[in-house]
C-alpha cells in the first residue's frame, strides 16, 4: 500500500546550523518523488526524518495524515536503500534479503519463496547462497534493493543509491528503479545530486538549497518556469542575463539588455533589479544573414561538445549567452568578433527572480 | 645473478627464522626434556633414561594439584567476567562521542599500574574494609589486570561494525536488542574469543597480584615459585611440562579445526 507523506513546517537544527529550515512538502501516495540538490542542501537530512533515523527540531512529519514523529525507525512502514548499501557482511545474499522478514517471524518455505521472489524481481535469481562481500557493485546494489523491496514497504527511500557506480551501471539501475516503481506501486523518494537521474525518473521533484525548498514541480515545469536564478542554473539553464529595464506592451513583457530588446515571459516579476532573464539554449537559433532577428551579438568562441557545438555570444555590455547548434550545421565561417543575428523561439526567455544568482564576475 | 641473490636472501630469512624459533622454543623444550629425567638434579636425560616418574608422581602432589585447580577456576571466572565487562565497556565506547577518549583511558588505566603496587593497594583496601583474602579477592585483582587487554582486543574487533549496518537493521525492523544480537555480536565474535583466551592466560600467568591477594589456597605460579626457592622436587618440571603439552595440544586442535573448516 503506497503511503502519502506530509512534511509540515519542519526544521532540523544542529546547534547554530540549520540543516532544514521550515520545510513544507506534500508527497502523494505512489509518487516517484526526487529531492535534488548539491551536497549539504539538506536533502539527506529530510530523508533521515522520513526514515525515522533522526528527529526534527520543530514541525511534523505525517504518513497518510498521521503524525509519525514519535515512531522509531524500526516501527515505520518505510525501507531504505542506503548510500553505503550497508549490506550485512556476515550474511549471505539470501540472509540479507530475508533479514527483515525473519524479524517479522517468517520462516521456512514461505520465507524462502518471498526471498526468491525478491531476488527474481531484481534479476538476481539463484544468487541466494552467495557471499555478499564478493559481488560486483551492481549486484550489491540489487541485493540492497531486494532487501528493502521484500518488505513491501509503503515508502521506499533511495539515498543517493547510484553514487559510485560506473556510467553504464547507473543507466541500467536507473531503468530498474523506474520499472520497480511501476511494479510495486510504492511511494519512491529518491535523494540525488544528479539532475539527469531526477529528470528521467521523477513524477515530481523538489530542488533544495541551504535547507530550503526552492521549487517543487514536475520535471518539465522546471524548464518552463524555473522559480529563480538558482533553480534555473541548477537544472542547466546557464544563461542568466541582467536586464536594464522591463516594459510591458499589449500584455507582452519586453526586457532590454545592453540596448537590445527581446520578448520575455514574465510571471509577475517586473522589477529589473530583482530579476534576471533566463534563456533556454535550445530555443535560440542563428538567424540567416539579413533576416529580421531579435538580437545582434558578437561571437566570443565555439566549443566542440560531441553531438553539438556551443556557440558563445556576447552583448555589448559583456554579458554572454550560449547557443547549442548542431555539430554539422552550416553556419559558415564564424570569426571571433563577428556580429551574428540570433532568433528566439517562443518562450525562449523567462523572467525569473534573481534569488540565488551568483555575483557578476 | 638473480637466482644467487634470491638464494642468499632465502638462506638469510631461514637463518633468522630458525634462530627466532630456537630462542622462543628452546627453553620450554629444555624444561620438557628435564621433566622426563628421572634424576633429582635437573638436566637433559639420555635417551635410555627417559622416564615418566615425575608425571606419575604428579597426582600425589596435593599442593601442586590444588594450586592448579585454583588457578584454573580463577582464570576461567576472570576470563568470562573480563570479557563480559569489556564488551559492555566497548559498547559504551561505541556509543559515546565527545567523552570516548576519556572513557578509553579510564578503562585501560589499570594496565599501567605496576602489579606490586596494585596488589599491595588492593590488599590494604580489602583488609581495611574487612574483606578476607580468598578466591574472590584474587579474581578482583585479576579482573583489573585482564580487563584492559580484553577491552582493547574487543574494541579492535568493533572496527568491523559500521553504524550503517545498525541503521539498516533498524530500518528493517530490528529493535536495539536484535541489532546487538544479529549484527554486532556476530561481527565482533573473533574479538570476544580472543578476549576470553587472552584474559584466561593473563590470569593463569599472574603472580604479583595473586601473591598479595590469595587466601588459604595459593595459585599455581605462587606455589611453583615457592617450591623452586625451597629446593624443588622435579615434580614442578613435570607440572610445567604437562601445561606446555596441553597448550600445544590446544593450538594443534584449533589449527586442525580451522584447516578442516577451510576445506
Amino acid at each position: 500500500m503506497a503511503i502519502s507523506i506530509q512534511v509540515d513546517h519542519v526544521s532540523r537544527e544542529y546547534g547554530p546550523v540549520k540543516a532544514l529550515d521550515d520545510v513544507t512538502l506534500d508527497i502523494k501516495a505512489g509518487e516517484f518523488f526526487t529531492l535534488l540538490g548539491s551536497s549539504g542542501c539538506g536533502k539527506s537530512s529530510l530523508l533521515k526524518l522520513i526514515g525515522g533515523f533522526d528527529t526534527q527540531t520543530s514541525g511534523r512529519v505525517c504518513f497518510d495524515g498521521k503524525d509519525v514523529s514519535g515512531l522509531a525507525a524500526n516501527k515505520r512502514p518505510v525501507n531504505t536503500v542506503f548510500q553505503s548499501l550497508a549490506l550485512f557482511p556476515h550474511m549471505s545474499v539470501a540472509q540479507n534479503v530475508g533479514y527483515g522478514l525473519r524479524l517479522r517471524g517468517l520462516s521456512g518455505s514461505s520465507l524462502d519463496s518471498r526471498i526468491n521472489d525478491a531476488l527474481d524481481l531484481v534479476e538476481l535469481s539463484g544468487f541466494g547462497p552467495r557471499n555478499v562481500n564478493i559481488l560486483s557493485g551492481g549486484q550489491r546494489q540489487r541485493v540492497a534493493l531486494a532487501r528493502a523491496l521484500v518488505m513491501e514497504p509503503g515508502i521506499l527511500l533511495l539515498d543517493e543509491p547510484l553514487t559510485g557506480l560506473d556510467e553504464r551501471l547507473r543507466q541500467q539501475m536507473r531503468d530498474e528503479f523506474g520499472r520497480l516503481h511501476k511494479r510495486t506501486g510504492a511511494t519512491f523518494i529518491l535523494v540525488t545530486h544528479n539532475q539527469d537521474e531526477a529528470l528521467s525518473l521523477s513524477d515530481r521533484m523538489a530542488v533544495m538549497h541551504k535547507g530550503r525548498i526552492e521549487q517543487v514541480d514536475a520535471p518539465a515545469r522546471f524548464f518552463d518556469a524555473p522559480a529563480n536564478a538558482f533553480v534555473a542554473r541548477f537544472i542547466g539553464i546557464d544563461t542568466l542575463l541582467r536586464p536594464e529595464k522591463i516594459d510591458t506592451a499589449n500584455g507582452q513583457a519586453e526586457a532590454t539588455i545592453a540596448g537590445q530588446t527581446l520578448p520575455v515571459r514574465a510571471d509577475g516579476f517586473l522589477d529589473p533589479a530583482a530579476s534576471v532573464v533566463a534563456i533556454r539554449p535550445d530555443r535560440l537559433f542563428l538567424a540567416p544573414q539579413g533576416a529580421p532577428s531579435s538580437l545582434l551579438l558578437t561571437v566570443v568562441g565555439t566549443t566542440f561538445r560531441g553531438l553539438h557545438r556551443d556557440l558563445k555570444l556576447a552583448f555589448s555590455d559583456g554579458q554572454t549567452l550560449v547557443i547549442a547548434i548542431e555539430a554539422d550545421a552550416d553556419i559558415g565561417q564564424l570569426t571571433v568578433g563577428q556580429k551574428v543575428p540570433v532568433g528566439l523561439k517562443p518562450d525562449a526567455a523567462v523572467l525569473v527572480s534573481s534569488a540565488g544568482m551568483p555575483q557578476a564576475g | 645473478m638473480m637466482i644467487r641473490e634470491g638464494l642468499f636472501n632465502r638462506i638469510l630469512l631461514w637463518a633468522i627464522t630458525i634462530a627466532g624459533l630456537i630462542v622462543i622454543y628452546a627453553p620450554p623444550l629444555y624444561l620438557l626434556a628435564v621433566s622426563f629425567n628421572p634424576a633429582l638434579q635437573p638436566g637433559v636425560p639420555r635417551l635410555s633414561d627417559l622416564s615418566l616418574t615425575w608425571y606419575a608422581a604428579l597426582p600425589h602432589e596435593r599442593a601442586l594439584v590444588g594450586a592448579l585447580q585454583q588457578s584454573l577456576i580463577i582464570a576461567t571466572i576472570t576470563a568470562v567476567l573480563a570479557t563480559g565487562m569489556s564488551l559492555l565497556a566497548a559498547l559504551a565506547y561505541f556509543e559515546l562521542r565527545a567523552t570516548r577518549t576519556a572513557w578509553f583511558l579510564t578503562v585501560i588505566l589499570p594496565m599501567f599500574v605496576p602489579g606490586v603496587i596494585q596488589g599491595l593497594a588492593l590488599s590494604a583496601v580489602f583488609t581495611r574494609s574487612g574483606i578476607k583474602a580468598s578466591t574472590l579477592t584474587v579474581i578482583a585483582g585479576h579482573l583489573l589486570w585482564a580487563m584492559p587487554f580484553a577491552f582493547i582486543v574487543i574494541l579492535t574487533s568493533f572496527a568491523a561494525v559500521r553504524r550503517s549496518y545498525l541503521t539498516a537493521a533498524a530500518d528493517l525492523g530490528a529493535t536495539r536488542w536484535r541489532q546487538f544480537v544479529d549484527i554486532t555480536l556476530p561481527l565482533i565474535r573473533p574479538g570476544l574469543i580472543s578476549a576470553v583466551i587472552f584474559s584466561f592466560l593473563l590470569s593463569l600467568n599472574e603472580f604479583t597480584r595473586a601473591f598479595y591477594l590469595a587466601g588459604r589456597q595459593n595459585t599455581l605460579p605462587v606455589v611453583l615459585f615457592g617450591k623452586m626457592n625451597s629446593g624443588a622436587s622435579p615434580v614442578i618440571y613435570a607440572m610445567s611440562g604437562a601445561i606446555f603439552l596441553v597448550s600445544v595440544g590446544c593450538v594443534a586442535l584449533a589449527s586442525v579445526h580451522f584447516l578442516l573448516r577451510r576445506n
